[in-house]
């Protein structure tokens, strides 16, 4: 492992790499810090752009700008008490309460540590487990892929906010979507109602940008803006010995939580945070102080939902399946640069699963110099005014989708997604599963296919091979106890902030 | 129980049940399914849209009892405008090359802000223009017409 960890380095340190990692990480934290753009739609957005580059530098780059948002996201819910990522909403609660005590420095300071702690400590967990599922993950038949997959989309879509019915019915819808265009077994077109542009099926890019990024737009125009200025001064931006004490348990507690929940289909960041906050308000020796700036209720999330964005990763690069909406758009980023995702990646392509590693490891030091010292200049960004914003993310996004086939049609595309977009927020309908559906849909076709030519027809070859057997089984289990009330108020509890 | 109407629960089922009616429509029309075995293309296509179509009505159903939960109210000029905008660019691109576009696209857009300032609008269309510049036509070189004769 240390050696490929060292020849992981040697990737990462290359001019191009170490750049692309540091324009990811600074556009992370921009995006972390401005409240209405989150990650999903920034990295559809910049798809267009990767595309010249090699592989590995494209994926450093957008899993920079992931990582890169857990820590601006707490810049904002520290100083103003707006939180600039859903991950990172449940760190208002203490941190702007610390902010207003005249703790801020600490405050963004332990947010800031805790999230490189964090980070560093879930890049070696990917470096160790990646090989040690790819491994499990080769002896997998074509039936354990299809019960795999099914058991990824099942859990995210009992894992996403709201009615899971409605969550696994757009995961379903976008599987179909996901066939439209020729089927790559009879070579016969699907769906296409005869128009060429779409034989190649629905563009990942315009649908990701329509639903995330176009929505969005017309999300935020139609709130009242809301931006007050800074009001406390930033003291010391370290910590004290007895802070050091508070915090290194909670500190490992969230990373340990983040981690776990980053590697569950579903999970990520937002849902690592808020449990890690909730774990701590029970078993801190401080309760009384949350809610009234409690450190430990700022250190435990922070660190969670950056080791889940890290740990998030497992899943993609071992397996080739996607936790959430971010990983579905970088396998969509993987499969444009003619790279299939899946377990043999990492022995096809060890500069990108080796030199992604050390590019975070990377990433998430430079990240503490992006964050701490210049803090001044994303508060600064704030004060941009969004109506000078949405016109240039509308724009960048136009030129964007056009240039991935120099194609209209694809713009046009955009456009039907940013109005489904906005149509499923207002009928409570996630877009996070729709997207992954879309991604795993073909992939689950074939492995269908090949599982029941192999068994002859037989759909019993899921139940009787072992593998599939048990992941089938832990799908069921997932779905009847997100049935229970008793489970389905926990987690309601959870992801509403507790 | 008592009925009471859930307004987003039953639009959502009936879009799922609508979309999957129609694709499944489509699918019978022209796709052979095949058997298990030897799967034709519109084999997962009838998987798929059958369960969507179920879970649907399950959405449909349930949306009787759990409400009420009104749709909220749609923001129609400000969605009309940007996704105006949007198609606005995509049918000009082409024609009249990336700057007039790029400049209607954001003029179109800006009429969606509360208070509407010319000075501030084409302020940001020349910055807009020239850092697109910079980035897409003379650092990434993508190809797209510039001018209306520059093709």
């Amino acid at each position: 492992m240390l050696e490929n960890l060292l020849y992981g380095f040697t990737v990462a340190a290359t001019f191009q790499n170490l750049s692309a990692c540091f324009i990811g990480a600074l556009l992370g934290t921009a995006i972390g810090v401005l409240p209405g753009i989150g990650p999903v739609a920034t990295i559809s957005l910049l798809l267009p752009l990767t595309f010249g580059m090699p592989p590995t530098t494209a994926i450093i780059m957008l899993a920079g700008i992931y990582y890169g948002a857990q820590y601006g996201g707490s810049t904002t819910s520290i100083l103003m008490n707006l939180p600039g990522e859903v991950s990172s909403v449940i760190t208002t609660l203490d941190g702007y309460q610390m902010a207003k005590n005249g703790q801020a420095g600490p405050a963004l300071a332990v947010a800031a540590i805790g999230s490189f702690i964090a980070g560093c400590t879930a890049t070696i967990l990917v470096a160790a487990l990646g090989p040690l599922l790819t491994a499990v993950a080769l002896s997998f038949g074509p039936a354990d892929y299809f019960s795999l997959m099914l058991l990824g989309l099942i859990v995210s879509a009992v894992l996403s906010e709201g009615n899971v019915v409605k969550s696994i019915g757009m995961m379903v819808a976008g599987v179909g979507l996901g066939l439209v265009g020729t089927d790559v077994q009879t070579g016969q077109q699907r769906f296409t109602f005869d128009i060429p542009e779409l034989s190649d099926g629905i563009g990942f890019a315009p649908m990701a940008m329509g639903m995330f990024g176009i929505a969005e737009i017309i999300r935020n125009l139609e709130m009242p803006e809301v931006r007050e200025a800074l009001k406390t001064r930033i003291s010391r931006l370290w910590l004290t010995r007895d802070e050091w004490k508070r915090v290194a348990a909670p500190i490992a507690r969230g990373t340990t939580l983040g981690s776990i929940v980053g590697i569950l289909p579903g999970g990520g960041a937002a849902l690592s945070s808020m449990g890690a906050y909730t774990l701590e308000r029970r078993i801190s020796r401080n309760k009384h102080l949350f809610g009234k700036g409690a450190i430990e209720g700022v250190a435990a999330p922070e660190s969670a939902n950056n080791a889940a964005a890290q740990t998030s990763f497992i899943p993609l690069l071992t397996l080739g399946i996607p936790a959430n909406a971010v990983m579905a758009l970088m396998v969509g980023a993987l499969i444009i640069q003619g790279i299939q995702p899946g377990p043999r990646m990492i022995e096809a392509q060890p500069d990108l699963f080796w030199g992604l590693i050390a590019s975070m490891w990377l990433g998430n030091l430079m990240l503490v110099i992006i964050n701490l010292p210049m803090i001044g200049m994303w508060v600064r960004l704030l004060k941009v005014p969004y109506d000078l914003m949405y016109p240039a993310i509308l724009i960048f996004c136009a030129i964007g989708v056009y240039s991935l086939n120099n194609n209209s049609f694809d713009v046009y595309v955009t456009v039907v997604f940013g109005f489904l977009g906005y149509l499923f927020s207002k009928i409570g309908c996630p877009p996070a599963p729709m997207l992954i559906g879309f991604v795993l849909g073909p992939m689950m076709e074939e492995h269908l296919r090949r599982a029941m030519l192999l068994s002859r027809g037989n759909p019993m070859v899921f139940i009787e091979r072992p593998i599939s057997a048990s992941l089938l089984a832990l799908a069921v289990i997932a779905v009847v106890a997100m049935a229970l009330p008793s489970i389905r108020k926990g987690k309601d509890e959870a992801l509403a902030g507790g | 129980m008592r009925l009471r109407p859930d307004a987003q629960d039953i639009f959502a089922g009936v879009m799922f049940i609508a979309f999957a009616g129609v694709m499944l429509y489509l699918n019978f029309e022209s796709h052979p399914i095949g058997t298990a075995r030897r799967m034709g293309s519109g084999y997962m296509p009838m998987l798929t849209f059958g369960i969507l179509a179920a879970l649907g009505v399950a959405i449909l159903i349930s949306g009787l009892f759990t409400g009420p939960e009104p749709i909220g109210r749609f923001a129609w000029r400000d969605m009309g405008l940007i996704l105006l905008a949007l198609t606005v660019y995509g049918l000009t691109v082409e024609r009249l090359g990336f700057v007039i576009s790029l400049a209607l696209c954001i003029g179109i857009a800006s009429l969606a802000e509360k208070v509407w300032k010319p000075l501030r609008v084409l302020g940001l269309i020349a910055f807009m223009l020239a850092l697109c510049w910079v980035l897409f036509i003379w650092y990434l070189d993508i190809r797209i017409p510039v001018f209306p004769w520059s093709r």
